[in-house]
């Protein structure tokens, strides 16, 4: 070691190896199948888009089950969790939303795992300013290649024909990443 | 002690390791001291645990918190070995799952851990709780055990702006924030003997607080009518408990002593001054404008009185007296909503 240096300790942590858990594909149409919405009762936009969904699911001869989430800690926490788990349990496959914030996107990740770990397909929905957020949680998480469809950002006070016609261009694109089949 | 951390050769010169740690991405933008391993050995001799002892696990990376790991970061902060006890309950009541670290990390809200110190080590440590406690002190064991949390967080956690966590505007607790209650000037139990711990203990309390909200009075010489101001001022209409659930999350106050004394004077027993708080913590619903009171009005926060409270119950707002015997002021430290507060214990060698 030269005199002009001294030895120190790295502060930062190694990276966690990279550990992907599996996705999963329905791989057949999507009548007759029971498909899962979460909702977040902090976005009014994501509820006009999910029900505007619910509609084609079930016009589409899909089931539908929805549940609207709030809550990160607590009572209300503990009963979100409690439902995701049921709705996972219950689907065929789900659609979670919505990733529009820093934390409700964690929270949307996390609520989408719990349908992977039921091995179900799930497609994760964020906006186009936290899909780097997004793919970081699920990387975290160990759910590297979950299936994330990304909207515009912002969504929020956007018209509601804005927000209808969003529904219908991306309508198709979460049924391919579900993989339902023709 | 054999240290397992990488070994990395840097620069001796201050300026030259400053500029160093830049590179690296090891700092929060303040200079830092060298993480030598006499440095790093001295904080493992003051902590009851072995090196490799996980502390927690911290995002948003997910990454692991060994002792040793954190001490290395301590020691760049400048933490005393007397006051490394105090990092490590922070960062075990900040991984408990109901304070929420995950969501605290990532939100785009400015919220970072804000520690509470309760304790007879305040004074020996430097843990500022008098004059200038919130800033400015310059006590070394506030500046420094809140520092090393940041820099666990910003180092273990993986924490950057921009990349990591979605904080629109951050605070500037976010290089630490490290307070002690001035407990022998307070009227009520210290806010660690009311969360069950003895006032022997030396006890961390981390809150997950968004900024520093100040207030202040000059006006009025009844305490009744200053604590009502008090109360309302803390439900500001887009504090973030209107946000979400009312029954998630607390609002910490900080009393002058010198209105803690006027305030204990007619609120001898903590739970009526915290009940009276809350009771006067709202706002009326004609406050919002339509959309907003639409939701509130969904969400059934509107009560008989056409009011909206900003916490369901008194426990919800924690009241600690600290700062200067210039009085005048308070300060409150609002909540991210969906956090719960923990505390731990410094746990030192037998």
């Amino acid at each position: 070691m030269s005199t002009d240096t001294i030895w120190v300790r790295r502060p930062t942590a190694t990276p966690a190896g990279e550990v992907s858990a599996p996705t999963f594909r329905l791989d057949r149409p999507l009548a007759g199948c029971t498909i899962g919405l979460r909702t977040d009762r902090a976005w009014r936009s994501w509820r006009t888009i999910s029900t505007i969904w619910d509609g084609y699911l079930r016009r589409d001869g899909a089931h539908t089950i929805a549940i609207e989430t709030g809550a990160q800690v607590g009572r209300p926490a503990a009963g979100d969790r409690k439902h995701i788990e049921e709705l996972a349990g219950l689907v065929d496959a789900a659609i979670v939303g919505l990733g529009t914030c820093g934390s409700c996107t964690t929270f949307t990740i996390k609520d989408a795992v719990t349908v992977e770990e039921h091995e179900k397909p799930v497609v994760a929905i964020v906006c186009e300013e936290f899909t780097v957020h997004a793919h970081n949680v699920a990387r975290h998480v160990g759910h590297s290649e979950m299936n994330v469809l990304v909207l515009p950002y912002p969504l929020e006070a956007r018209p509601v024909e804005e927000l209808e016609q969003i529904a219908r261009d991306y309508y198709p694109k979460v049924l391919e990443l579900l993989g339902v089949s023709s | 002690m054999s240290l397992t951390s990488e070994r990395v050769e840097v620069p001796a010169d201050a300026r030259e390791f400053y500029a160093r740690a830049f590179q690296e991405r090891w700092t929060d933008g303040l200079p830092l001291l060298p993480a030598t391993d006499d440095a790093v050995d001295a904080l493992l001799d003051a902590s009851p645990y072995p090196a490799d002892h996980v502390v927690c696990v911290l995002p948003p990376v997910n990454g692991v918190a060994t002792v040793e790991l954190v001490a290395v970061n301590a020691a760049l902060a400048g933490v005393e070995p007397a006051a490394f006890g105090f990092v490590l309950a922070a960062l075990e009541a900040l991984s408990e799952p109901e304070w929420n670290a995950f969501g605290l990390t990532t939100t785009t809200s400015s919220v970072f851990p804000m520690l509470i110190v309760n304790g007879p080590s305040r004074d020996d440590l430097g843990i500022d709780f008098r004059a200038g406690c919130m800033g400015g002190a310059a006590g070394r064991g506030s500046m420094t055990i809140g520092r090393a949390v940041a820099l666990c967080i910003r180092n273990i956690g993986g924490q950057r702006a921009g990349e990591t966590t979605k904080s629109v505007f951050g605070q500037p607790a976010r290089t630490g924030f490290c307070i002690g209650e001035w407990e022998e000037r307070s009227p009520w139990p210290s806010l660690a003997e009311r969360r069950g711990f003895s006032a022997d203990d030396d006890v961390v309390t981390v809150h997950g607080g968004k900024g520093t909200f100040p207030m202040a009075d000059i006006h009025n010489d009844d305490a009744r009518d200053l604590l009502y101001l008090i109360a309302r001022s803390m439900a500001y209409p887009l504090a973030n408990m209107f946000l979400g659930n009312v029954e998630n999350g607390e609002v910490v106050v900080a009393f002058n002593p010198m209105w803690a004394e006027r305030f204990g004077n007619i609120f001898p027993d903590i739970d009526d001054l915290t009940r009276y708080l809350r009771d006067n913590a709202w706002q009326p619903i004609d406050l919002w404008p339509e959309a907003n009171a639409k939701l509130l009005r969904d969400r059934g926060r509107v009560d008989g009185q056409g009011r909206v409270h900003l916490v369901e119950r008194p426990d919800q707002i924690v009241p600690i007296v600290c700062g200067g015997l210039g009085s005048l002021h308070a300060i409150a430290l609002p909540s991210f909503g969906e956090s719960t507060m923990q505390s731990k214990p410094v746990v030192r060698p037998t």
